[in-house]
C-alpha cells in the first residue's frame, strides 16, 4: 500500500471517529435531565387549559425540531456540527461559532508556546541526563519529572501566582493583554492613503516602539501560563527523550561515531538524538491535541480568554451548549493531531509498512 | 482426607509465596517509602476525629454555620515566628472578654464585672431569673442560671432624672493587631410600674459600648439605623460608630430599638415596653445587630480597626443604663432591668494549625477530611478501571477475531477523546456526586491497561501449557481463569497502584473547576475556595492541599514501580 492510500485510509477512519464523537455529543445531550418544553410551558400552568398547553408544547417541539424521530434529529445535529453551526450562547445571545473564533487564537498561542518550550527544555535536559546516566543527577531529574508531572496543573499555577503576582508583583494575574489597552490599542503600523488627481499615494508607517509594546504586552501576560504548562509538561519529554536515547546510545554506530573522534556533543545531538527523534516527533503531534486538557485548567487559573477560560465561564452559567461545542472542537483538534502524527510517521520513517 | 491435606499444603504454599513477596516488597526502598505515606494518609482518612474536633467543612459540629475565627485567618504559629522568616507578630487570636457571660456577676459578688453608679435610687442585685438562650451562640453554651438586676425606684414626688448605672469589664487586649471581627451579645428584660397609657413610668435607655480605657467609647447597641431594612426605625440612630461618624456615647438619645420576636423586625418602641425581652447580637461585620445566622459578609471596611486604635492596651466593654425619670405619676415608681448573657468574643486574625478559610472555618479539618475523599475515590476508580480493562483485555486477547476488532476499535475511540473536556461535559450533565465521579473516571480510565492485558494475553495464548489445557478439553472460561489470568496478575497489581494518582488529580481538577459535592470537602475544593476567596497571599491555604495531592500521587507511583521491580524479576536484574 502506498503512502497516498495510507493517508486516505487514515482520513476515512478519522472521519468515522468525528461522526462517532458527534453521536456521543448527541447522546449526552439526550441524557440531560428535564424536558425543556415542559419547562418552557410551566408558566402557563393553570392559566391555560391542559389542551392548550399540550398544543403549545407540540408547537414548541415542532419549532425546535425535537418532535422529530431520533435519527432525523441526529442527522440534523451532525449536519449542523459539521457545518460549524453550534447555536447561540445563552450568555450574550451571540452565535457560539463567532465567540469561538475570537477565543481559539489565544488558546493556540498558549498551547503552541507551551508545547514548544516544554519540548525544547525536555529534550535538552533529557540529552544532558543521558550524558550523566547513573549519577545522582540522573535519578534526581527522573524523580523530579515524575513528581512535577503528577502535580495538579492548577495548583502549580496558583503557586506561581502566589510567587510572581502576589508576592513579587512581577507578572499580571489575568487576561491576555494589559487592561489599559481597552482604551487605546497600540498601533504598530498604519497606512495613510492620499488620492490626488495625478496619483494615489499610500504611505505605510511602522512604529517600532508601539510594536514592542504590542508584542511585549502579550508576552508579559503569556509568561505565567506558559511557565505553568512548561513546568508541568517538560518532565514527560525528559523521560521520553531519556528512554529513547538509552536505546540508541547503545547502538554500534554511536560507538563508530565516537571512534571517529567526534565530540561528545556532536555524537549525542548529531547521531543519537537524530535517530531517537522519531517517537519524539510523533508524540509531539499527538500531545498538541491533548494539551487542550492542560490548557483548560491553566487558562482558568490565569483567566486567559481562550477556550479553557470559556469552559469555566460556561460551567458557572450552566451554558451546556458552549460546553458541548468546546468539547467537540477540542475532540476535532485531537483527531486532527492524530492524523498529523500518523502522516508524519509515514513520511519520516522509511521502515514503516503502510497498513 | 487427601483432599484436605492437599488443600492445606496449597494454603501453606500460597502463604509462603505471599510472605516471600512481602519480604521482597519490604526490602525495596521505594515500596517502603510509598507504603509509609499511604499508611499515614489512611490513618488520616479512617480516623479524622483523632486529629481535629471539627467536621469536614471545618465547622464546629455543635454550632454549624458559625465561624471559628475571623475570615482568612493565618495559622497561629506564624505569630511566634521571627519576621525575617515570614512571621507575623501583629496577628491576634480568639479572645473571650467575659469569662462567664451566662451568669453576669459583679466583682463584689465574686464575679468579673465592675460598676459605677451616678445618681440616686439605684440598687444592683444578683437575680435568680434566667433568660436561657434560644439561638445558640457558641461561647454562651456554658450559660449558667442567673442574671444581673438593676432596679431604679423612688417614692412619689422626688425626681432623680438621669440616674445612670454602668456595668463594665475592663480587659487587657494583649495582641499587636486588631481582631478580625467581634461578636457580642446582651439579653435585656425590662419591667416596672406603668402609667395610664401602659408605658413605663421611668423608661430606660440602654447602650452597649466598647472602647479604649480613657479613650473614645463606641456604641455597639442599639444598632445603627438602616432605612433599607426597616422604614419604621426613626432617624437619629444613623450616626452610629460602626458605620458612620464616631460620637461620644454620652450623647442623650431617648429611645431604644427593640427587636420584636413576633414580627421579626426592629420596632421603634421609643420607650422600652413595660415587660419586654430583647436578645441582641452584636456583629462587627454587619451593619445592624444581627439576629440571623446568615448575616455574615465581608464589610467594605473593617469597623474593628476603628475601635482598636492603640495596641496592646486596656479596653472596656460595658452596658450603660440611664433612667429617664421625668413623668409625675403621683405614686412610687420603679423600673427593673435584668441583664443576661452579656458577652463579647473577638475573632482573631490567626487560628489553628493552618488558619481558616474566608468563612472563618478550620482549614486543617478540611485538609484531614479531604484525605478521605481522595483515597476512597482513587482506590475505587483504580479498582473499577482495572476490572473493566481486565475484562476487555482478556476477552479481546483470548477470543480474538470479531470481538477483538470491535473492542479494540472502541478502545481506540475512547483513547482519542480528550479526557478532561469529556469529563467536564458529563459531570455538568450528570451532577458531581462522588459516585458519579467514580463511575465516570473508572469508565474513562481503562483503555491503556486493556491494551497491555491484550498484548500479554496474545503472547500467553500460544504457549504450550495453554495448548495442553485446550487439548485436554478445558473450556474457554477455565483456560482464561486458571492459565491466562495468573500471567496477567502482575500487570493488574502494578496498574492498580499506578492508576490511583491520575484519578486523584482528575477529581481535584474537576473540584477546582467547581464540580464538587457540596457536602464533602476535598483538596481540589479547598483550592477552588482559595481561588474564589481571592486570598492570593495566604500560602498556608494553597500549599498543603497541593502538597498532599503530590505526596499521595508520588506514593502510589513509587509503590507501582516497586511492584514492577518485584513482580518482574528480569527487570530487577537489569536495574
Amino acid at each position: 500500500m502506498g503512502l497516498r492510500s495510507y493517508i486516505l485510509k487514515r482520513l476515512a477512519y478519522s472521519f468515522v471517529l468525528v461522526l462517532l464523537i458527534i453521536v456521543l455529543n448527541f447522546v449526552i445531550f439526550k441524557m440531560m435531565p428535564g424536558d425543556p418544553v415542559i419547562f418552557m410551558t410551566r408558566p402557563f400552568q393553570g392559566k391555560l387549559s391542559p389542551e392548550e398547553i399540550t398544543a403549545q408544547q407540540d408547537l414548541l417541539r415542532e419549532l425546535w425540531g425535537i418532535g422529530a424521530p431520533l435519527h432525523v434529529q441526529l442527522a440534523k445535529y451532525m449536519r449542523n456540527l459539521l457545518s460549524w453551526q453550534f447555536g447561540t450562547s445563552i450568555v450574550g445571545k451571540t452565535p457560539i461559532s463567532e465567540l469561538m473564533a475570537r477565543r481559539i487564537p489565544y488558546t493556540m498561542l498558549l498551547i503552541g508556546s507551551g508545547t514548544v518550550f516544554s519540548i525544547i527544555l525536555g529534550v535538552i535536559l533529557g540529552v544532558a541526563v543521558i550524558q550523566r546516566r547513573g549519577t545522582i543527577m540522573d535519578s534526581a531529574s527522573v524523580t523530579t519529572s515524575l513528581v512535577l508531572g503528577s502535580l495538579p496543573t492548577f495548583w502549580l499555577g496558583l503557586v506561581f501566582l502566589l510567587i510572581f503576582y502576589s508576592t513579587l508583583r512581577w507578572f499580571p494575574n489575568a487576561g491576555a493583554f494589559p487592561r489599559s489597552w481597552a482604551l487605546g490599542w497600540p498601533v504598530a503600523w498604519s497606512s495613510v492613503s492620499q488620492s490626488s488627481p495625478n496619483a494615489l499615494s499610500i504611505v505605510f508607517s511602522f512604529d517600532i516602539g508601539q510594536a514592542w509594546t504590542l508584542v511585549g504586552g502579550y508576552i508579559f501576560h503569556l509568561f505565567l501560563p506558559v511557565l505553568t504548562l512548561t513546568v508541568f509538561l517538560f518532565g514527560g519529554w525528559l523521560l521520553l527523550t531519556r528512554a529513547t536515547m538509552l536505546d540508541t546510545v547503545a547502538e554500534d554506530y554511536i560507538v563508530t561515531a565516537r571512534a571517529k573522534g567526534l565530540t561528545e556533543r556532536s555524537v549525542l545531538y548529531g547521531h543519537a538524538l537524530k535517530n531517537a527523534a522519531l517517537p519524539l516527533i510523533t508524540s509531539a503531534a499527538i500531545s498538541f491535541g491533548f494539551m487542550f486538557s492542560g490548557a483548560i485548567i491553566t487558562e482558568t487559573v490565569f483567566t486567559y480568554p481562550g477556550l479553557g477560560g470559556w469552559i469555566w465561564e460556561s460551567i458557572r452559567t450552566l451554558d451546556y451548549q458552549v460546553l458541548m461545542s468546546v468539547f467537540y472542537v477540542i475532540s476535532l483538534c485531537v483527531v486532527l493531531a492524530n492524523i498529523v502524527a500518523d502522516i508524519l510517521y509515514g513520511i519520516i520513517d522509511p521502515r514503516i509498512k503502510y497498513g | 482426607m487427601i483432599r484436605l491435606v492437599k488443600r492445606q499444603s496449597k494454603l501453606v504454599f500460597t502463604l509462603g509465596r505471599f510472605m516471600g513477596f512481602l519480604k521482597l516488597l519490604l526490602h525495596n526502598g521505594k515500596s517502603v517509602g510509598g507504603l509509609t505515606i499511604i499508611a499515614i494518609f489512611c490513618v488520616l482518612a479512617l480516623a479524622p476525629g483523632w486529629f481535629t474536633p471539627y467536621d469536614s467543612l471545618g465547622q464546629n459540629p455543635a454550632e454549624l454555620g458559625f465561624p471559628l475565627a475571623g475570615g482568612s485567618a493565618a495559622p497561629v504559629w506564624l505569630r511566634h515566628m521571627p519576621t525575617w522568616l515570614g512571621g507575623k507578630p501583629e496577628l491576634s487570636e480568639n479572645m473571650m472578654v467575659c469569662q462567664n457571660p451566662g451568669c453576669p456577676k459583679l466583682v463584689r459578688d465574686g464575679g468579673e464585672l465592675n460598676f459605677t453608679v451616678d445618681g440616686s435610687g439605684l440598687v444592683i442585685n444578683e437575680s435568680d431569673v434566667d433568660y436561657p438562650y434560644t439561638q445558640a451562640l457558641g461561647f454562651l453554651k456554658l450559660a449558667e442560671p442567673g442574671s444581673l438586676n438593676v432596679t431604679f425606684s423612688r417614692g412619689s414626688g422626688t425626681f432623680y432624672n438621669g440616674s445612670k448605672v454602668v456595668i463594665f469589664k475592663e480587659f487587657e487586649f494583649p495582641y499587636l493587631g486588631a481582631p478580625s471581627r467581634f461578636y457580642g451579645n446582651i439579653e435585656l428584660y425590662v419591667k416596672g410600674t406603668v402609667d395610664a397609657w401602659g408605658k413605663l413610668d421611668v423608661p430606660v435607655k440602654v447602650t452597649v459600648f466598647l472602647g479604649l480605657v480613657g479613650g473614645k467609647m463606641w456604641r455597639l447597641w442599639p444598632p445603627p439605623h438602616n432605612p433599607a431594612e426597616d422604614s419604621r426605625v426613626p432617624m437619629g440612630f444613623t450616626k452610629d460608630l460602626l458605620t458612620g461618624q464616631p460620637g461620644p456615647i454620652e450623647k442623650p438619645e431617648y429611645g431604644s430599638l427593640v427587636y420584636d420576636n413576633v414580627s421579626k423586625s426592629w420596632v421603634n418602641q421609643h420607650w422600652i415596653t413595660p415587660v419586654q425581652t430583647t436578645i441582641s447580637r452584636i456583629d462587627s461585620e454587619s451593619n445592624s445587630v444581627s439576629n440571623s445566622k446568615s448575616d455574615f459578609g465581608a464589610p467594605p471596611n473593617r469597623p474593628v480597626t476603628m475601635v482598636f486604635t492603640s495596641l496592646p492596651d486596656r479596653y472596656v466593654y460595658g452596658v450603660e443604663m440611664i433612667f429617664i425619670d421625668q413623668k409625675d405619676s403621683g405614686k412610687p415608681v420603679s423600673t427593673s432591668v435584668f441583664i443576661d448573657d452579656f458577652g463579647l468574643l473577638f475573632f482573631g486574625t490567626s487560628w489553628g494549625i493552618m488558619g481558616s478559610d474566608h468563612h472563618g472555618q478550620d482549614l486543617f479539618a478540611q485538609l484531614v477530611y479531604g484525605t478521605r475523599v481522595s483515597l476512597y475515590l482513587g482506590v475505587m476508580v483504580s479498582v473499577l478501571s482495572v476490572a473493566i480493562g481486565l475484562i476487555v483485555g482478556l476477552s479481546a486477547g483470548y477470543l480474538g477475531r470479531v470481538v477483538d476488532e470491535l473492542l479494540m476499535r472502541f478502545t481506540d475511540l475512547l483513547l482519542v477523546l480528550p479526557g478532561l473536556p469529556l469529563l467536564i461535559v458529563l459531570v455538568a450533565v450528570l451532577g458531581a456526586t462522588i459516585d458519579n465521579l467514580i463511575i465516570l473516571l473508572g469508565f474513562l480510565g481503562w483503555m491503556s491497561f486493556a491494551r497491555m492485558v491484550r498484548s500479554q494475553v496474545l503472547s500467553v495464548k500460544e504457549r504450550p501449557f495453554v495448548e495442553a489445557a485446550k487439548a485436554v478439553g478445558a473450556g474457554k472460561l477455565h483456560v482464561i481463569i486458571t492459565h491466562v489470568l495468573p500471567s496477567v496478575m502482575p500487570l493488574v497489581y502494578i496498574s492498580l497502584a499506578l492508576s490511583v494518582p491520575g484519578a486523584i488529580t482528575a477529581e481535584a481538577s474537576l473540584a477546582w473547576l467547581g464540580f464538587y459535592d457540596p457536602f464533602r470537602m476535598t483538596w481540589g475544593r479547598m483550592l477552588n475556595m482559595f481561588f474564589e476567596a481571592n486570598a492570593t497571599t495566604n500560602w498556608w491555604w494553597v500549599l498543603p492541599p497541593g502538597l498532599c495531592i503530590a505526596a499521595i500521587a508520588a506514593a502510589f507511583v513509587l509503590l507501582g514501580y516497586a511492584l514492577d521491580e518485584v513482580l518482574n524479576p528480569k527487570l530487577r536484574q537489569r536495574r
